[in-house]
């Protein structure tokens, strides 16, 4: 039982420091250019499927890690100019515009990639004993990885000039474009980060889970759940709140159905929906 | 009886004329295109309620996939497990539906944007949860088959596991229905709706109780999902968890931006447009979503009226230059 509770909460960990990367690009993009982009999970998705085809040609893991957001970064350059920038005022034909989207990438990877879930092997094949179980060391390089990256998108909004000014239009954009930030580059930056970071995580999560065109249609909603628990704009709420979920699901699937956590943890978010729409964490 | 008398008559005059060519269609074509036409007008009736609360109301809800569930499952399960008629089940497939409706749209016309999506959104996935959990009654995504009696009304009947009598009785409960929210939203209670989706402040500085008008429009909606995934379930026969997902309600979400959303005529004309290409497009193409999606953006970006947004567009311009 203890080890089971442990491995519990490793893995709700984990899978919390991934999540938290996935609502993190959702809220960012939230954030500055409040707009719900319901192809978050599609760009996810993509970014596993991305490295499944990367990993068949150069075989190494660490080369997907790198290359697979980039290329959705690309695509999410394309996303914003091309098509989100046309209606970036008007949030409910966004959502509608970005479920369209979700629909296209989604079918596109099925023609291409097949519907049949496929594996990646973790590169770090080792694992360490954990009470009477085993635990694989790659789950902790993932966590270790996540929590780096999210140290260095802390410096990076805290430390340097494109942080300041994302930070600068999140406040006031009227201000920001007087005071001469190309806003209009910020936004276009945000959503490709956020992208990045979905991507990324796709990456990351592949060992864990199977990689398919579908993945990324449960991991959105539960992000959304993340980004409203821990509020909208609120960077380190999304990531408190992923850690939170992630450890009340992981734990309370020991004891219920996972369904019925699930379902719990989405009463729980409807409550605070209608409690504090600024979420948990906000002021 | 109708507000805009000189639209009306053309109005009638279409309605009839489509009415009387889907009437002898079924003589022409075969029993395949018949269940797709069934299809086809269930669809209809499902974007349309969606256009009441979307186009009408302004109300972005992607959970009406709940309702629709709801109805089929009312639908199937009562005719299944308890043996009810067909009058009697179709009749709760819209009054269940509209119950929940209230409980769900209780608290979500409290919000507002947003977060009235995600929370409706929210409600469908838990319906779908406790619907693919809960086997021994709704037989999980395997679903549940059944078949119906013939629907009676007084002397007359209508046998419902006749494609053609089936054909015939979904599409005379869709005109009713087409007809029953048209003349709603001409009616000051569509008025209403219509003054929350230009201007929810301005509608609740006149003195509308705004909230409870959207939980009018919310539950009418809802009944009418409802009654959609009746009629669907007794089309197909069956009932299945996945009806409750929430994507399904983006059939309804794309129908009715294709067609052009607040005009009733745009959803349905939107619902032929897409089942027809998709329709057409499984011969070459497995992934037929692949050009719903992009059809769906473009229309967004190019003309986010619709089609019909585009042809009255059009008929306004030729008056302008005449």
């Amino acid at each position: 039982m203890i080890s089971n509770l442990a491995i519990a909460i490793l893995n709700g960990i984990v899978w919390g420091l991934i999540m938290a990367l996935i609502a993190l690009g959702l809220n960012m993009i939230f954030g500055l250019l409040h707009i719900i982009n319901m192809a978050h999970g599609a760009l996810y998705m993509l970014g596993a499927v991305v490295a499944w085809y990367l990993i068949e040609i150069t075989g190494s893991f660490w080369i997907a890690l790198v290359v697979a957001p980039l290329c959705v970064g690309l695509i999410g350059l394309i996303i914003e100019r091309g098509l989100i920038r046309t209606i970036e005022d008007k949030p409910i034909i966004t959502i509608i515009c970005t479920f369209g989207l979700m629909l296209a990438v989604q079918q596109l990877v099925l023609m291409i990639f097949g519907g049949s879930p496929r594996r990646i092997s973790p590169p770090v094949a080792y694992r360490f004993p954990l009470f009477e179980l085993q635990y694989p060391a790659m789950r902790i390089m993932i966590a270790l990885i996540s929590i780096g990256l999210m140290i260095g998108l802390w410096i990076f909004l805290r430390k340097t000039k494109y942080g300041l000014w994302m930070r600068a239009v999140v406040q006031d954009r009227e201000m920001a474009v007087g005071l001469g930030i190309p806003v209009n580059k910020v936004y276009m930056w945000t959503f490709v980060l956020g992208s990045a970071l979905a991507a990324f995580s796709g990456v990351l999560a592949a060992p864990i889970v199977s990689v398919e065109f579908m993945m990324g249609r449960e991991v959105l909603i539960m992000a959304f759940i993340i980004v409203i628990v821990g509020g909208m704009g609120n960077l380190e709420g999304s990531v408190l709140a992923a850690i939170m979920i992630s450890l009340i699901q992981g734990i309370g699937s020991l004891f219920v159905p996972p369904s019925i956590a699930t379902v719990f943890a989405l009463a729980f978010m409807i409550i605070v929906l209608l409690i504090r729409p600024q979420g948990l964490f906000g002021e | 009886m109708f507000i805009q008398k000189g639209k009306s008559f053309g109005f009638i005059l279409i309605f009839v004329l489509i009415l009387l060519l889907l009437t002898v269609l079924p003589f022409f074509v075969d029993l395949f295109y018949q269940t797709f036409l069934t299809e086809l007008f269930v669809w209809i009736l499902f974007a349309i309620s969606f256009d009441l609360i979307f186009g009408y109301t302004g109300l972005l809800s992607f959970g009406q996939a709940l309702f629709f569930g709801l109805g089929s499952y009312t639908v199937t399960i009562l005719m299944r497990q308890f043996g009810f008629n067909t009058e009697l089940s179709l009749l709760l497939s819209i009054v269940i539906p509209i119950l929940f409706a209230w409980f769900v749209g209780y608290f979500s016309v409290k919000l507002t944007g947003i977060h009235f999506v995600i929370i409706t959104i929210i409600f469908a996935i838990i319906g779908n949860i406790i619907g693919d959990t809960w086997t021994s009654f709704t037989g999980g995504s395997d679903g549940l088959t059944f078949s119906p009696p013939p629907f009676r009304l007084g002397l007359f009947q209508i046998d419902l596991m006749d494609i053609k009598g089936n054909y015939y009785f979904v599409l005379t409960v869709v005109a009713i229905s087409y007809l029953f929210l048209r003349r709603m939203v001409q009616s000051p209670l569509g008025k209403v709706f219509i003054s929350i989706r230009e201007n929810e402040d301005r509608a609740r500085l006149i003195g509308y109780n705004v909230q409870r008008y959207k939980l009018i429009a919310f539950m009418i909606a809802g009944g009418l999902s409802g009654l959609a995934g009746g009629l669907y379930s007794l089309t197909l026969k069956y009932a299945s968890a996945g009806y409750l997902h929430w994507s399904v309600s983006g059939h309804a979400v794309v129908y009715t931006i294709v067609g052009g959303m607040g005009t009733l005529m745009g959803p349905a004309l939107g619902a032929g447009i897409v089942m027809s290409l998709e329709h057409y497009l499984i011969n070459y193409l497995q992934a037929t979503d692949l050009v719903v999606g992009i059809v769906l953006v473009f229309m967004v970006l190019v003309a986010p009226k619709g089609l019909v947004g585009l042809i009255q567009s059009k008929f306004k311009r030729r008056k302008a230059s005449v």
